[in-house]
């Protein structure tokens, strides 16, 4: 008798078992996917919304500091001779007097010193501020100043970094610059003309792109395709316009 | 869920409450660095060249 009750018993313990196991399986699935949809949506609103609306904030006071800067810092008149300038050689020759470049000293790192503007941008007509450095903290603020390459306004290769999708996004519509658009960025020293040359995506490791140029260039770099970090929009804009736009070019 | 997880702390309540309150404290600090992470390694970098 008692071995038919254990024969009949053992099948229905482990059905039950089988059952718990099941059940709880389905609720720790259930438990997980919430969680991980909370930490997912969580994950949204940070990068959207609060980077953004921090970032907004912080460049209204990054904006004030910079008109500040502006008044207080050092500008110095500097000769310079544009390369490839012709020598005089004849000693008749009246030597002119050099051309003077106006040089502002350079910032502090995390420093707001410059304000962009594209009037052909939504993001970018009322401006937003530049601060020396390109590390992440700096570009909390929105955009940075890569501090290997030379000021706006200056010989060279000036190369800015930027947030396309997070941080307020103010470079989110770079895809829509066209050569001959204008980009003005206002420094200590005026405000810079550049206008777009070209556009080019390339990868993260491509540093050529921040390399030194012959005249006055304005590079802009942001992340590509929006949502992505896999690949580099690279703007090319070259100086027209300026306090020191005719003494570059010669 | 989280009751079980509060009454699991030890102490008296006012104690775990203390305890309930650091940890979320830390728990979301942590949370925000690691979105920070993810956001700037998956979603965007800033796009610099450095």
């Amino acid at each position: 008798m008692s071995n038919l009750l254990t024969e009949r018993t053992e099948p229905v313990a482990s059905a039950a078992q089988r059952d718990g196991l099941l059940v709880r399986i389905i609720r720790f699935s259930g438990w997980l996917s919430i969680w991980l949809g909370l930490f997912l949506l969580g994950f949204v609103v940070h990068q959207l919304f609060l980077t953004t609306f921090l970032a907004q904030q912080n460049n209204t006071v990054l904006q004030a500091e910079a008109e500040v800067y502006f008044t207080q810092v050092t500008v110095n008149e500097v000769p310079y001779a544009p390369p490839g300038a012709p020598e005089l050689t004849d000693p008749d020759d009246v030597p002119l007097p050099p051309a003077v470049l106006l040089v502002e000293e350079p910032p502090q790192p995390g420093e707001a010193f410059a304000i962009i503007r594209i009037p052909s941008l939504d993001r970018l007509k009322n401006g937003w501020t530049v601060v020396e450095g390109v590390s992440r903290s700096n570009l909390k603020n929105g955009v940075g100043h890569m501090p290997s390459t030379p000021l706006p306004g200056q010989p060279g290769n000036s190369v800015m970094s930027g947030h396309r999708t997070t941080f307020g996004a103010p470079f989110h519509e770079f895809d829509e610059l066209q050569p001959g658009d204008i980009i003005g960025d206002e420094t200590a020293i005026g405000i810079h003309i550049y206008e777009v040359r070209e556009t080019i995506i390339v990868r993260p490791t491509e540093f050529w792109v921040t390399g030194p140029r012959d005249g006055a260039w304005l590079t802009l770099t942001t992340c590509h395709p929006k949502f992505s970090a896999r690949q580099r929009l690279v703007i090319f804009a070259e100086l027209v316009g300026g306090p020191n736009a005719a003494v570059i070019s010669g | 869920m989280i009751r079980r997880m509060f009454n699991a702390l030890p102490g008296p309540t006012p104690v775990r409450v203390v305890l309930a309150v650091i940890i979320t404290v830390v728990a979301f600090v942590a949370l925000m660095f690691v979105y920070d992470w993810m956001g700037s390694n998956l979603l965007d970098s800033g796009g610099a060249f450095s």
